[in-house]
Order: structure tokens, then sequence, then C-alpha cells
């Protein structure tokens, strides 16, 4: 296990050195960043929407008990913005994105094509890896910012339903209680789950074996685990994000 | 045909990051104006003995507007606090130097913010640095406190009225009489009757009586006339002496008669002994018998004179005379 721990440790020294130093993948980069963003656009904006309906629909009744319906813009922003739009976009995109990676670099791997590209003097982990955690670094934020949207669009939806409200309004009262930093502790957390996520997945995908039997365990195990660390990176954050409050 | 592809793929995924960045900016841009962020602001202290709760970033209102943030707390002097309040430059032409600053609360279980008054026209504009004057409201706890005493005294009133209750239905006390005992409620109910039969005869009393001063105050009536006519009053004031005259000579009178009927009821005179006396009413009886057969004798005498030759001659000579 200490072992597994100094080879990720290894992996991730290996990202920060390929990421700095030329040639850069651009093209790849780029193909990377439609395959995990754009791609998982309409998934996730789906899930953002439905939600933030259910959120609303949900806190409505506890906050009615109190009159405070008035509240839920409040309530919906601070959940959404702070906790939700980041994880669920993480959650997502472990699943959808990190498993994709795991099978794929997986697959390569037990099909040999990554010693294929060493052979031809391509640096497979640059071209391979350090592409597909830049753009599950870059895009996952973007797409955070998406599910923030998507999802004050939806809990309006709910809220116009019962109560006269502007968007602007909703918009202004759902800010309300938002801070400057929970916007950057959101941002922050976002682009460190989708290093994790991607660097999961190309780890369990780059260090596959046993065949196809290996492809599978990688792409299982790029969910399972990019999973696990986000939900442990969001109490970590959320900690150290309440440090900064108090 | 792969290059096309690429341009292709390359222009979503900048379209998609470039709205993606556009939603985080306009994010940050409408926060950042909500907070005041980017506005130009000056920033003003004040001195509070308990601040309930007040944070960092809380809002400061002025008139119902809000006009800035709390900035920063500290301790201040022994156990007070000192609250830095940052303020957009915009309101700085509305609060005066005198204004005051209390702690409130964003509706009834809402945040705690800072409530700014402007203070009077006679002073100038605060400036950069100013410390602002506490005014002192009621917090909830000293809200609690008196509704705390308010209960206590509920708590009171309702024993109080435990034990009258308690009273009243053991019949204790007058007003438990009044609703135990049968016969002063039978007595309460007869007495209610008459009251309402008093109350119905009042009433038709008043009817009548207005009815009758109705009459009183017609124009030219008796009543009226004797409130009203002096020559009435005078005619009906001789009447009365009249009659008052009268009733003192009918007293006289009557005295007169009550001593003649006494004088008659004694037999120390003529009538009275006539009336009273059987021995003279036997002899008043004798005599008046006597009388009548001396009469009737006397006629017969008489009648016999006519005969008379002595007389017959006047007699014939009278006849003569009356026949003519």
């Amino acid at each position: 296990m200490f072992y597994e721990l100094y080879l990720v440790y290894q992996f991730i020294i290996k990202f920060f050195k390929e990421v700095f130093l030329p040639p850069y993948e651009g093209k790849e980069i780029m193909r990377q960043c439609y395959q995990v963003g754009y791609r998982s656009l309409a998934l996730i904006s789906l899930t953002g929407f439905i939600t933030g309906i259910v959120f609303t629909k949900q806190s409505r009744p506890s906050l009615a008990e109190f009159g405070a319906t008035s509240w839920l813009p409040s309530l919906v922003g601070i959940a959404l913005l702070r906790t939700l739009a980041p994880l669920l976009t993480a959650l997502i995109s472990a699943g959808k994105v990190g498993s994709s990676i795991g099978a794929e670099l997986g697959s390569m791997k037990v099909t040999e094509q990554i010693d294929a590209m060493e052979v031809s003097a391509t640096n497979p982990f640059k071209f391979l890896v350090v592409s597909r955690v830049l753009a599950t670094t870059i895009t996952i934020p973007i797409l955070t910012f998406y599910t923030a949207l998507v999802g004050l669009l939806g809990s309006f939806v709910n809220v116009a339903m019962f109560e006269e409200t502007s968007f602007s309004g909703f918009i202004s009262s759902s800010l309300e209680s938002i801070t400057f930093l929970d916007i950057i502790a959101s941002t922050i957390k976002a682009i460190l789950f989708g290093f994790t996520i991607g660097m999961v997945g190309c780890y369990q995908g780059f260090n596959s074996s046993k065949g196809t039997e290996g492809v599978g365990k990688a792409a299982n195990s790029s969910v399972v685990i990019g999973m696990f660390l986000v939900f442990i990176e969001e109490v970590l954050a959320t900690q150290i994000t309440f440090l900064f409050r108090t | 045909m792969t290059e096309i592809a690429d341009k292709k793929r390359g222009i979503t995924v900048g379209i998609f990051i470039f709205i993606g960045l556009a939603i985080f900016l306009i994010g940050i841009l409408t926060l950042g104006g909500q907070k005041k962020t980017f506005v130009k602001s000056f920033t003003v202290n004040v001195v509070f003995d308990d601040i309930q709760g007040l944070k960092v970033g809380n809002n400061v209102w002025f008139s119902g507007v809000k006009v800035g943030t709390i900035k920063k707390i500290q301790f201040f002097g022994t156990s007070q606090v000192q609250v830095f309040l940052s303020i957009e430059e915009a309101a700085h032409q509305y609060i005066h130097k005198d204004a005051k600053a209390s702690i409130n609360s964003d509706g009834l279980i809402g945040n705690k913010i800072i409530v700014i008054d402007g203070g009077s026209p006679k002073f100038p504009f605060v400036e950069d640095g100013d410390r602002l004057q506490v005014n002192k409201t009621l917090s909830t706890d000293d809200m609690m406190k008196t509704l705390q005493t308010n209960n206590k005294n509920l708590v009171d009133i309702t024993t109080d009225f435990k034990i009258l209750a308690r009273n009243l239905v053991e019949g204790k006390g007058a007003a438990g009489a009044l609703l135990a005992d049968e016969q002063i409620a039978e007595d309460f109910k007869a007495m209610v009757a008459n009251l309402e039969t008093t109350a119905v005869s009042t009433n038709k009393m008043a009817k009548e009586l207005n009815s009758f001063t109705a009459k009183m105050n017609t124009k030219g009536g008796l009543a009226d006339k004797l409130f009203t006519d002096t020559a009435v009053f005078a005619k009906l004031e001789s009447s009365v002496n009249e009659f008052q005259q009268t009733a003192t000579a009918a007293a006289k009178l009557t005295e007169n008669l009550k001593a003649a009927s006494a004088k008659l009821n004694a037999n120390d005179n003529a009538l009275g002994l006539m009336l009273n006396d059987k021995q003279t009413a036997e002899q008043l009886k004798v005599i008046m018998r006597n009388l009548e057969t001396s009469s009737q004798k006397l006629d017969e005498d008489l009648e016999a004179l006519q005969h008379n030759f002595l007389l017959r001659g006047y007699f014939k000579k009278k006849a003569k005379e009356e026949a003519k």
C-alpha cells in the first residue's frame, strides 16, 4: 500500500514536470477538453437543472413552516454555489470521464499502444496523461459554473411557480449570503476535483495489467477511487474554508 | 478533413470555455455589485457594549437601503467591541456626524445588521475614520426578560382564577352562594321577573305621563291657561277667596245648627221639651184632640147661629152682594 502511494506520488511529480516542459500537446488538450467538457455539458446541465428544482421543492415545506419561503433563493444559492455545483459536477464527471479515461488508457496499455508510442519517440505520458489531466482540470471548473447557473435556473422555475419574483430579484437574493470566499473556494475545489478525476483515471489506466480484465478494473477503480477522493477533498475543503470564514 | 474537424472542435471548445468563464465573471461582478466591493467607500467605526453576534460581511442599512458592510470587528477597551463599517461614498452626503448606529435584525430571525439614522442637518457630514454614536435599542434578550415577567404575572393571575373558580364551584362566598343555592336562584329569578313587570309598568306609566304632559302643553288647554294666562289665575284666586269665605260662613252656620240641635236635644226649652219629653207629647196630643172636638162643636154652634133670627138678615144681605 505504501509502495502504491509512492508510485502515485511519483506519477503526480512526473505530471508537474511534464506539464511545463515543451513540446505542448495543444491539439490533444483541445480534443480532450471537447470530450471531457463539451460532451458532458448536456448531461451536467440536465442534472444541475433537476437538482435545482428538486432541492428547492424539498426545502420549501421546512421553510414554509417558519413562513420563510422568501429565504429559498438564499438557501439554494448557498447550497449550490458552496457545495452542490462542484460536487455534483465532479461526481458526474468521475462516472462519465474518469471511467472513460481509465478504460481508454487501460486498453492502450494492454494492447501495448503506449509502448509503441515510446518506440516512435512520442512521450506517451505527455500526450496521454498531461493532456487528459489538464483537460479535466480546466473543464470541470467550467462545467461547475454551468451547473451552478443551470441549477439556479431550475430553482427559479420552482420558485416562480409559487412566488411572484423576477429572475434578477431571484439571483440577487441567491447571492445575498454568498461571499467571494465561497466563489473562490468552490472554484479551487472544482479545479482540485478535476485534477483528481483526471489523475486517478490516468493512473489507473496507465498502470493497468492482466489483459481485458485489467481494463475493466482500471475503469471501475477510476470511478470508485475518483469519487471517494472527491468526497474526502470536499470534507477537507469545507474545513479549510470554514477556517478562513471565521 | 481532419483539420476542419479539429478547427470545428477547437471553436466549440473555445465557445464552451468562453461562456463558462463569462458566467463566472458575471457572477463575480454581480456579487461584487451586491457587496459594494467595486464601489468607492469610506470607513467609520462604532463602539458597542454587545454586538449580539454581528459578523464581518453583515450589511449596513441607512433608511432601509443597504449602503455598506461590516469590514472589521475587534475588542475595544476592557469589554467593548469596535466595529468598522465600510460605507459607499454615495451615501456620504446623507450621513451626518451626529448619526447614530444600532444593531438590528434583518427580519425576526434574520441576519444581524447595523442600522444608521441620518442625524440632523445642523451637523456636517461624516468623514473617513469618524466614530458614530450608539443608539441603544431593545435587544431580543430585553424583550425576553419582559416576556418572562409577563409570564410570571400570567401564572399568578391564573392561580388566583383557579382559587376563585374552586370557591365558586364549592359555593363559597357571596358569588358562590349565588351560583350554588337553589333558593337564592329562585328568589333571584322571581326578583328578575318582578323587575321585568316593574319595568313594563314603568314603561307604561312613562308613556302615560308623556301623553299627559303633552296634553298639558297643548295650547289653549286648561293646564296651559293655568300656567300661562294671568287673567284666569286672578279669577281663580278670587274664586278661591270667595270659596274660602263661603266655607267660613258654612262653618259658622254649622256651628249654629249644632247649637240649635243641642238645644233641641235639651229639655230646658219648649221645643226641646216637646221633642224629647213623652209626657209633654201625650199632653199635647190630648190638647190637640180637645181642640179638634172644640172646633167641631164651635162649627156646629156657628151654623146654628147663622140660622138665628137675630143674625139671619146679615147673612142674607152678604149673600146678595156676593151674588152681584
